[in-house]
């Protein structure tokens, strides 16, 4: 019976972000959610539990304001969570995130599998689960589209470019998936409601044992803007003929 | 003085967003063309525990407050407020009535299963010739034996043709006036009780409508609910929690409103602008905006005070009459922003306009609530 930890990261929803004229953001209004792909880990730990039984812990890094996070996370299924909270650890970038991540776990939490969004929904730089695994010394699947347990190794399915890997790999593991992987359950009223009443180990800055310092400086940051050429063509034979050549020229098609 | 919602109910409000645009938006058009219950939608609304919000958790509810079901009945509304009516009377009114005032025998058979979503209340008040008018019911029940026998014709039935439990109200004694009036609880498929064909109506139409008659129907003496007399004044009970449904709905629909009017009048190109540029649609939609967050307050309010166990029949009243008329007014907007667009079938907003009017009419007319909010200030 599998002891699975969970990762998740609580984020900025996207719908709730404002440009203004000049392409900055603007941050002043927005809300927060459960990062996208973090719903499918916590759905994949959590039907892995209802077929195989055993544990699930939800890990966040975050500041310690976001226990609502902790809540919707709870309310998806896990049995309790891990909030490990600073009002530093707030805007961390990934290589942070996954030192942080490796002193909890290997302090803290006993695991057979480690399972993490593919990339978070606000900055998807697919770094954390990677260097989750290579800190801790476990082999990591990533782009995991289906999993399952066979004694003590894990069967995931990857989905690449060219088709599907299958892998096997020995506990303990890590995986990042991605959302074909499943379709998140949406929490009913009591699963809701009972979520304050999991179990929360919280860890604090002064709890771990080093101090975690960027490696990446952010210079800026503004609003992805498309040009657009606005260029209209006749739908009859030359225009088509038009409209394919217009885009061989701009490299689209080749 | 604190405008902020608890976790809690910030996460229900966005997980029954969820749910109905995962399970109601993408059959709300087919429900209302067809005039169909959707039975499998209200089995997953059941298995969600969305049924019995308020209800405590010892009678099959989910233990949640008052504020946190109209949130979730106004966020339903918002994809279908034929649903959102059916969640909103179904709790607000049948079951509360008998939460408030069953006993415990009667919480344990009645309440439970309709908390957990597995039976649909009824409430079964109205008849052709008493409408705001009560005591002008002719409907009677007369005790024989153990037995209450129960006579008369009642129309516009919500959950008439559907229904598992009908809180039908009959005199017991006319000539006690007000206090002659009595509630019994009549199961589905008792003899002499026989529910009319589901009403064809202009919106609200997945919402089940008939006539319920009531011909020599025998009901048990220990299905009287509450009091013998005490029927009217437990009406008027429900009717106050009912009415924080039909503003939460009423909202839902404006919220709706506002959603379409914002994305349409976004895409719309009239003299050489999206029509969110003109001045004249801008205008609409701030004021629908506005009269949204006033509706709201009122709406919440009276919620809260249910939740904290103050008298809310005035605040209940003017969060139902105020919801219910920024309603109307805002889906006729609504219809106008959209233009030719928004009077054809499938435009969301012609569902709107015609599911906004009903909201004015049932569970007592904008001219009932009126009644309610002077008699409270004029006395």
């Amino acid at each position: 019976m599998p002891d699975i930890i969970v990762c998740f990261k609580w984020v900025i929803d996207e719908a709730y972000i404002r440009t203004g004229s000049s392409g900055a953001l603007d941050f002043r209004s927005v809300n927060y959610k459960l990062s996208d792909y973090d719903r499918n880990a916590i759905e994949a730990a959590v039907r892995l539990k209802e077929e195989c039984g055993g544990t699930v812990t939800a890990v966040t890094v975050g500041t310690p304001g976001a226990t609502k996070g902790l809540k919707d996370a709870l309310s998806r299924g896990p049995d309790k969570a891990c909030f490990v909270n600073d009002q530093s650890f707030d805007n961390l970038e990934p290589s942070q995130t996954a030192a942080i991540l490796t002193d909890v776990i290997k302090g803290r939490l006993e695991y057979d599998l480690i399972i993490c969004g593919e990339g978070s929904s606000d900055l998807y730089a697919q770094q954390v689960g990677p260097r989750l695994a290579e800190a801790l010394g476990i082999p990591c699947v990533s782009f995991v589209q289906k999993l399952s347990i066979d004694g003590n190794r894990i069967i995931a399915e990857r989905k690449v470019e060219e088709g599907i890997n299958i892998m096997a790999a020995q506990l303990p593991a890590l995986v990042t998936v991605v959302p074909d992987i499943n379709n998140p359950r949406i929490p009913g009223v009591k699963d809701t409601l009972m979520a304050s009443k999991k179990e929360v180990i919280s860890v604090t800055a002064d709890d771990l044992p080093a101090t975690y310092e960027p490696a990446l400086q952010t210079v800026s940051m503004t609003a992805a803007s498309m040009e657009r050429n606005c260029i209209t063509f006749p739908a009859d034979q030359a225009g088509i003929q038009a409209f394919v050549e217009a885009l061989a020229k701009e490299g689209v098609l080749r | 003085m604190d405008f902020k919602f608890t976790e809690e109910q910030e996460l229900l409000r966005q997980n029954m967003r969820e749910f109905a645009e995962a399970n109601v938006d993408p059959i709300a058009a087919e429900i209302d063309e067809n005039s169909r219950h959707p039975a499998e939608l209200f089995q997953k609304l059941a298995a969600g525990d969305w049924m019995g919000i308020p209800i405590p958790v010892e009678y099959g509810g989910a233990g949640a407050d008052y504020l946190t079901h109209a949130l979730v009945v106004e966020e339903l509304s918002r994809s279908c407020s034929s649903t959102g009516f059916t969640v909103s009377i179904h709790v607000g009114i049948a079951c509360m009535l008998v939460l408030l005032f069953g006993n415990e025998e009667q919480k344990k058979k009645f309440l439970t299963p309709m908390a957990k979503g597995e039976k649909l209340g009824a409430f079964v008040l109205t008849e052709p010739g008493a409408g705001t008018d009560v005591m002008a019911a002719t409907t009677t029940a007369v005790l024989d034996g153990n037995d209450y026998v129960l006579n008369g014709v009642k129309t516009f039935t919500s959950n008439g043709p559907t229904g598992d439990n009908y809180f039908v109200f009959a005199w017991t004694d006319k000539e006690a006036g007000r206090k002659g009036m009595s509630c019994f609880v009549v199961p589905k498929g008792t003899p002499g009780m026989q529910a009319g064909e589901h009403f064809k109506k202009m919106g609200l139409r997945s919402s089940q409508t008939s006539e319920m008659l009531f011909k020599d129907c025998r009901v048990p003496k220990e299905n009287l609910l509450g009091k013998e007399g005490a029927g009217l004044a437990m009406a008027m009970t429900g009717f106050d929690h009912g009415r924080i449904g039909i503003a939460a709905q009423s909202l839902g629909i404006i919220q709706a409103a506002l959603d379409e009017s914002i994305k349409w009048s976004k895409e719309r190109v009239q003299f050489g602008k999206p029509i969110s540029r003109q001045q004249a649609i801008a205008w609409m939609i701030a004021d629908m905006a506005m009269d949204l967050d006033a509706g709201r307050f009122l709406a919440y309010r009276a919620a809260w005070m249910k939740d904290q166990g103050l008298t809310f029949s005035k605040e209940a009243a003017m969060a139902k009459l105020f919801a219910a008329e920024a309603a109307m007014k805002h889906t006729t907007k609504a219809v106008q922003i959209h233009g030719g667009y928004g009077y054809v079938k499938g435009a969301k907003v012609e569902r709107l306009f015609r599911d906004a009017k009903i909201t004015e009419i049932y569970e007592g007319t904008s001219e009932a609530q009126r009644m309610v909010i002077s008699g409270n200030v004029l006395r």
